[in-house]
């Protein structure tokens, strides 16, 4: 495995793009305690995201042989699905700094930009895994693909904004809605992992065309980390457990380091999971 | 436009990968890439058991999914004679095209940091000479020309057993087993 800069990059874009959108799920409930409030409790995630945003435009140079070129790889709109999601990307990270700079300059939230930098994510998300589908390589050119990256926005970007926020609640007494906000996030989690699971049930389709001469089908490239696949699902499930608890447990008072447990258990997963995937490109 | 090609007569390679060599010392290629590669193949078993081996460098095809996918359009074809080279003052060396073409034709430079791959020896072709995969074969086994007039000779073959379907990118090479 060598694309250690692809897996850096579309970890940090998706869990942004989650992380974006499940900020504007939480201020819609936060709002009613007022601008200062919301922007007191989600001010950190929403700095985290821009980033996180950053990292991985950061990770995306590092992986190209000449990144003093990097500007002609928008020329092939047209035709190429890299050129696309490049220009989506670009315009993802902006939307997400202005967004983050414009709530720290004016201490206020902006619901409107947090859903339209959420949605032009979603797209981006789209694109991302479009370069992967429309390529001659076993196992990517799946629904699959989609789905796991999209999973990967939803999980990461719940989990992320829920340890981030859940101190600041507990610090206003807001227990309530640290409460309400976790179940949110336990339940876009588990939307996410159901959406991942979906698309491992119909990954087997695309495991064993090989379109690339002397090239080696999903299914045997895969064998070899079928231990590392097994892993990635206990931690996952031992991570959204976590959340689960925190989320629907009857003991009021939720847990700060239970939470950020949950982020890094749930973190590696991911990126474990995103490791085998780009083990099938290698 | 006359679209190039090559004719690989599998029939007379032995395999002897001559070509290779000849294509990595012209381009002074360093191990691991190589813009010309010999594949071996084995089928059957006793008492009928079979072996042939297949040249193969950029296909030049008709519809290139490496150019298709390129976000620079680095990698284009030549108007002149479909032969596809890249062009290193545009390419970002983000390996697309190796995703992306069923030959394993691109060859990522590290030195470069950019793709580089078969560009049918075009400094020699300027020269009146053929590629030097086809001259150096001691078997007369590879040809290079129009591929009409290769079709017309050769017939249309352009896919065997062990390659990827020729409908992919549809490439201009005959082949004869
Ligand atoms: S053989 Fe590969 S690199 Fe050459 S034109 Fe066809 S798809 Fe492109
Ligand atoms: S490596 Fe160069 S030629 Fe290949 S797809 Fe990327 S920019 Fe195009």
């Amino acid at each position: 495995m060598h694309e250690w800069a692809l897996l850096i990059f579309s970890i940090c874009v998706q869990t942004a793009i989650g992380g974006m959108f499940m900020l504007w799920l939480y201020q819609r409930n936060i709002s009613k305690s007022g601008d200062e409030t919301t922007f007191t409790i989600l001010k950190t995630p929403l700095i985290i995201i821009a980033v996180l945003s950053l990292i991985g435009l950061g990770a995306s140079f590092w992986h190209l042989g000449a990144p003093s070129n990097a500007f002609n790889t928008i020329r092939n709109i047209g035709s190429s699905w890299m050129s696309r999601e490049i220009v989506v990307t670009g315009l993802f990270i902006a939307a997400a700094c202005i967004t983050a700079g414009l709530a720290i300059l004016q201490k206020k939230i902006n619901p409107i930009l947090l859903l339209v930098t959420a949605i032009i994510g979603f797209v981006d998300i789209y694109c991302m895994a479009s370069i992967y589908s429309n390529s001659l390589i076993s196992g990517w050119n799946s629904i699959n693909t989609f789905t796991s990256f999209y999973g990967t926005a939803l999980v990461l970007g719940a989990v992320l904004i829920a340890s981030f926020t859940v101190p600041a609640l507990r610090a206003k007494n807001m227990d309530d809605n640290a409460k309400t906000l976790l179940k949110l996030s336990f339940f876009t989690a588990l939307f996410g992992i159901a959406i991942q699971l979906l698309g491992v049930a119909l990954f087997p389709a695309a495991m064993t065309d090989v379109n690339i001469m002397a090239a080696t089908a999903a299914t045997s490239s895969l064998e070899p980390y079928q231990g590392t696949i097994a892993i990635r699902w206990v931690i996952e499930v031992i991570g959204i457990v976590l959340l689960g608890y925190m989320a629907l447990s009857p003991v009021k008072k939720t847990t700060i380091t239970v939470a950020f447990v949950a982020l890094i258990v749930i973190g590696f997963a991911e990126g474990l999971s995103r490791y085998v995937f780009y083990v099938l490109g290698s | 436009m006359v679209q190039m090609g090559f004719y690989i007569d599998v029939a007379k390679c032995i395999g002897c990968k001559t070509c290779t060599i000849a294509c990595k010392d012209k381009n002074d290629l360093e191990v691991g890439r190589n813009f010309r590669r010999v594949y071996d193949f084995e089928e059957g078993s006793f008492p009928k058991p079979s072996i042939y081996h297949l040249s193969i460098s950029c296909n030049h095809c008709k519809d290139p999914k490496c150019v298709k996918n390129c976000p620079t359009t680095a990698i284009h074809k030549r108007a002149e004679d479909g032969v596809v080279v890249i062009d290193h003052d545009k390419c970002v060396g983000c390996k697309y095209c190796e995703w992306n073409c069923p030959y394993g034709a691109p060859q990522f430079s590290e030195e470069l940091g950019k793709m580089t791959k078969c560009d049918t020896c075009l400094d020699l072709r300027e020269k009146g000479e053929d590629p030097v995969c086809v001259s150096s074969c001691i078997m007369r086994a590879i040809e290079f020309g129009p591929i009409d007039e290769l079709r017309a000779k050769y017939g249309t073959i352009n896919e065997v057993k062990g390659m990827p379907s020729a409908s992919i990118t549809q490439p201009n090479i005959v082949i004869h087993m």
